[in-house]
């Protein structure tokens, strides 16, 4: 195993991963939503560190927007989100950038690699606005492909196997070792054997890392990968309960 | 990898319209440069036109026709000098030894080539390019009547060699129909010259005493009522020497090309109706003044290209940005912010700018090498443009900041790209 994949010990009194609170979004004029639903609205949601679960839902429940939130590509209209304990939020610009880039990994669909870059230089774009030295980037790449499994690691994008290009995916999002991994259908793009295939890998490299993982899919192959399921419109609402339990609770207790 | 690979990648995945826009840059660089070298090399012959002579006098109408007539040979004068003034002037003169004042006399041509007659110190004092003599091509000055030397471009447009014989036309135009032609008289043609660059290239050299033999011949003739006579320098009046100049250097100090006295001995001509003086320096700098207005023009005309050619650069980024929202998503997940992309989008099209203007550089200089050939092989004008760096980095520099300035657009485009919304699955 290569020294980039060694597990993280999580010492005591680190923050989880991921920590959601009261996070509401809508689509700003969106025309089939009514004027006061939200596209996302979850009391609540944690993930601890080096934890793995997959988020379930219908289409249209926000899963991919959720994904979205959580790596502050679209700022919620209320909550926080916390990454390893840093509101991303409250980050604005380049640092939010910077942040999102070395403390979150994301694994998309279609990949969304770089075409026109080798799979070295896909890997080595992640790490170029990181702040790892320079003078590791290379070695670092090559080990990140290598544990993956690419050894054609200067072939393009388009002179490479789907499977392979998912994992070169797999490889850049990880090769800063962040806290959390994203990943938005990672296998909705691949055959049945290739996506069992890159599966393992995102879940036993994630455990090397001790990055927790947030998976989102609709494939039901996908259910027995995860000792934890959520199912989005029902973390609505049992997180909501739970919230409303936990305030009459409170109220409760200080009467 | 470096966001230079990120730029260069890009460059090269929009091969065509990376080498299409340099290539504009490129062409709108060299023009605006072969201009201004052509243009300084034009302003270098019109001020080697007067070689090393400090004053021309004549009796034109005016300092610049005098000028025009007498060095650049736009027109015969109309009016003469007698001899006996040319001889004056010379004496009266300060030459000292190193000085000159050579008559010239024009009027006739061959194939509308100008004849200059004067003497043969045309060629043993006065210098066509300050500090460079005249340079025999073939054969050597005149030494006699009626013979003749070619300026270069001359014997190319006449095809004369030498030894051939050839009688001269009155009047300096194109041999149009019921031109007089002097052919009582043969020239031989003794010598070519080597170009110099300077308007003496277009012209033929003779004596004065033949031209004023073969204009006595025509007066002698009218006399007889049109029967032949046959003249010869023993039969010249004092009404048939005559000039229309006279080339006039003043004697200077070793180191030093212009006299302290030029101003005195100016005002001092300039104060005698009977003839025009003429500072040809002075001359050549007013008439640039007026050209220049032509030179405004061809500038303004390779400016317009230089910003066309920015206007391409932002068409071609502007449609490229399309294909890019997806890659510069990407880039934004994997941590880059929105100035850094800005600021790659501006360098690419700075890229671009850079890349035309180095090859524009390069087809200038070889651009303006065809040129000193082809006018040379052509019209037998030598030419010697030369690019001076200042004036090189400022055009290079220009194309540049506006290839920049051109990627603005494109570069706000990248700015705003929503990430969210091109990260989607393509449908």
């Amino acid at each position: 195993m290569s020294s980039t994949f060694q597990h993280h010990d999580d010492p005591g009194g680190k923050p989880p991963a991921l920590s959601i609170r009261g996070l509401r979004f809508r689509y700003v004029g969106a025309v089939d939503t009514p004027a006061d639903a939200w596209t996302i609205d979850l009391p609540s949601l944690d993930v601890a560190r080096a934890e793995q679960v997959l988020l379930t839902g219908g289409s249209g429940t926000g899963k991919s927007t959720l994904l979205h939130l959580i790596a502050g590509l679209v700022d919620p209209a209320e909550g926080t989100v916390l990454v390893d304990g840093t509101n991303i939020h409250a980050l604005a610009g380049a640092p939010r950038d910077r942040f999102r880039g070395s403390a979150i990994g994301m694994i998309f669909q279609t990949f969304n690699l770089l075409a026109g870059f080798s799979a070295l230089e896909n890997v080595l774009a992640a790490l170029m606005f990181s702040s790892v030295p320079p003078a590791k980037h290379h070695d670092l790449a090559e080990a990140a492909l290598s544990r993956l499994g690419i050894t054609r690691i200067h072939a393009t994008p388009e002179e490479l196997s789907v499977g392979q290009q998912q994992r070169v995916a797999v490889a850049r999002a990880v090769v800063c070792r962040p806290a959390l991994v994203l990943a938005d259908e990672p296998t909705a793009s691949l055959d049945p054997e290739n996506a069992e295939h890159a599966m393992d890998l995102v879940q036993s490299v994630c455990r090397e890392l001790g990055a927790a993982l947030v998976c989102v899919s609709h494939d039901p192959a996908m259910t027995s990968r995860f000792e934890r399921r959520e199912k989005l419109g029902a973390l609505v609402q049992s997180t909501g309960e739970a919230l409303a339990a936990s305030v009459a609770s409170i109220a409760g207790g200080s009467r | 990898m470096n966001d230079w690979t990120i730029i260069l990648r890009s460059l090269r995945a929009r091969l065509f319209s990376t080498v299409t826009t340099a290539a504009l840059v490129a062409i709108a660089v060299a023009l605006m440069l072969v201009l201004l070298m052509m243009r300084d090399a034009a302003q270098q012959a019109f001020r080697r036109g007067g070689g090393d002579m400090h004053l021309l006098v004549s009796n034109d109408q005016s300092s610049m026709v005098s000028f025009l007539n007498g060095v650049l040979y736009a027109n015969p004068p109309r009016a003469p000098i007698a001899w006996a003034r040319a001889q004056q002037l010379r004496q009266s003169l300060p030459l000292g030894d190193n000085g000159y004042a050579i008559p010239t006399q024009l009027g006739d041509s061959f194939m509308g080539q100008p004849v200059m007659a004067t003497e043969p110190e045309f060629f043993s004092k006065l210098k066509p390019n300050p500090g460079e003599p005249w340079v025999f091509a073939q054969g050597k000055a005149f030494e006699a009547d009626f013979q003749v030397v070619l300026g270069a471009q001359a014997a190319r447009a006449t095809g004369l060699k030498l030894g051939h014989k050839i009688s001269l036309t009155h009047g300096t135009g194109e041999s149009r129909e019921g031109e007089h032609v002097h052919d009582e008289h043969k020239y031989e043609v003794v010598g070519i010259l080597a170009p110099t660059g300077g308007p003496h290239d277009r012209a033929m050299f003779t004596s004065l005493q033949s031209t004023w033999v073969i204009h006595a011949q025509d007066r002698r003739e009218r006399d007889a009522a049109g029967a032949h006579v046959e003249t010869t320098a023993a039969d010249l009046t004092d009404a048939d020497r005559k000039v229309t100049g006279v080339y006039v250097r003043l004697a200077t100090r070793a180191d030093s090309d212009v006299p302290a006295n030029l101003p005195q001995v100016f005002d001092m001509l300039r104060k005698d109706p009977s003839i025009v003086v003429a500072s040809p320096s002075d001359e050549a700098r007013k008439l640039l003044v007026i050209v220049g207005n032509i030179d405004i023009v061809f500038r303004a005309m390779a400016g317009v290209v230089l910003v066309s050619s920015a206007i391409s650069i932002m068409i071609a980024l502007y449609n490229s940005m399309e294909q890019r929202r997806r890659q510069i998503a990407v880039l934004r997940v994997l941590g880059c912010s929105r100035p850094r992309i800005f600021g790659l989008v501006l360098t690419e099209s700075a890229v671009l700018g850079v890349l035309g203007a180095a090859a524009g550089l390069v087809v200038s200089l070889l651009g303006a090498r065809s040129v000193v050939l082809l006018m040379k092989a052509k019209f037998g004008l030598v030419v010697h443009p030369s690019l001076s760096p200042d004036v090189a980095i400022v055009v290079a520099g220009a194309a540049v900041a506006l290839a920049a300035l051109a990627g603005l657009v494109p570069a706000v485009m990248a700015y705003a790209t929503p990430v969210a919304k091109n990260l989607r699955p393509l449908a």
